[in-house]
């Protein structure tokens, strides 16, 4: 798995996160330490590209809500407590949809998981590049 | 495409570590093509081992050595997939099944993973061998819409 990096510009820059490959137990850590280092490069909007993600599992979800509370800029829970991220995803979802992190064109595969896990209800989700960057 | 499905069995014994879970992915999506899944039930049944191998590696086995067997076999019109290991014990099927409008704080350890793989098989039993094993049996139909 790995991670491109570009900026765009719609109305305010645009920090896109192209993943590449599955994201499971052993890749979703290195998209977490991402996310980090462009928050801390000043990234507020980021656009997580996932068409090139054929496979996301339980610890690819802890990926995309972590990387949803650091643009938030507030700290996720350790992922070696990896577990403990589950209460936090909970009272996060709870508070609805979040506008800092979006999602764009999961494979429907992975789609069916975002659905299953209640975590859709979380991100804005496009299927359109030029619509999403614009969206923020 | 059941058809020309082929009957059997394949077993793979791997070390238990998160870099090896493509291999077990890769292994079990195999089988299950050729034992005559569709690709939906594919997909399940794939995720449904990873997130157990996953709780196996992490929690099981908590980042020590140890190896996980996986063995693949067509039977009753589907695909049954045994997974065992050496872990101190360990069932995921005692645990609720978390009430998605619940917050997930109060669902139990691991609960999200082993959550998405119970809705993705249509059965899923556990059982302590006599040699100090913990099984999982997964079971998925082929004429099951996800």
């Amino acid at each position: 798995m790995n991670v491109t990096v570009e900026v765009a510009q719609g109305r305010v820059p645009v920090t896109v996160l192209a993943v590449h490959g599955d994201l499971d137990a052993s890749t979703y850590q290195a998209l977490i330490a991402t996310a980090r280092a462009q928050v801390a490069a000043g990234a507020s909007h980021v656009l997580l590209d996932l068409s090139d993600v054929p496979y996301i599992s339980s610890a690819g979800l802890v990926a995309l809500h972590s990387a949803a509370v650091l643009v938030q800029g507030k700290q996720p829970p350790d992922p070696e407590a990896g577990w403990t991220a589950f209460r936090t995803m909970g009272r996060d979802i709870e508070q609805g949809r979040q506008v800092g992190v979006k999602l764009l064109s999961p494979q429907p595969s992975v789609m069916r998981v975002l659905d299953t896990s209640g975590m859709a209800q979380f991100f804005e989700i496009h299927t359109d590049r030029a619509a999403a960057i614009a969206s923020f | 495409m059941l058809d020309s499905a082929h009957a059997g069995e394949a077993t793979l014994l791997i070390s238990a570590d998160v870099n090896f879970l493509v291999v077990i992915r890769r292994f079990v999506q195999a089988a299950a093509v050729n034992f005559g899944l569709t690709a939906t039930a594919i997909d399940d049944l794939v995720q449904a081992v990873d997130e157990l191998s996953a709780n196996i590696i992490l929690h099981g086995y908590a980042g020590a050595p140890g190896q996980i067997e996986v063995r693949c076999r067509a039977e009753g019109g589907g695909v049954t997939v045994r997974l065992r290991d050496q872990a101190p014990p360990f069932d995921p099927t005692t645990r609720a099944d978390p009430n998605l409008g619940v917050p997930l704080e109060q669902r139990p350890v691991g609960g999200l993973g082993i959550y998405l793989s119970r809705k993705m098989v249509d059965e899923l039993r556990y059982r302590r061998l006599p040699s100090g094993e913990n099984e999982l049996t997964l079971v998925k139909r082929a004429a099951t819409a996800a």
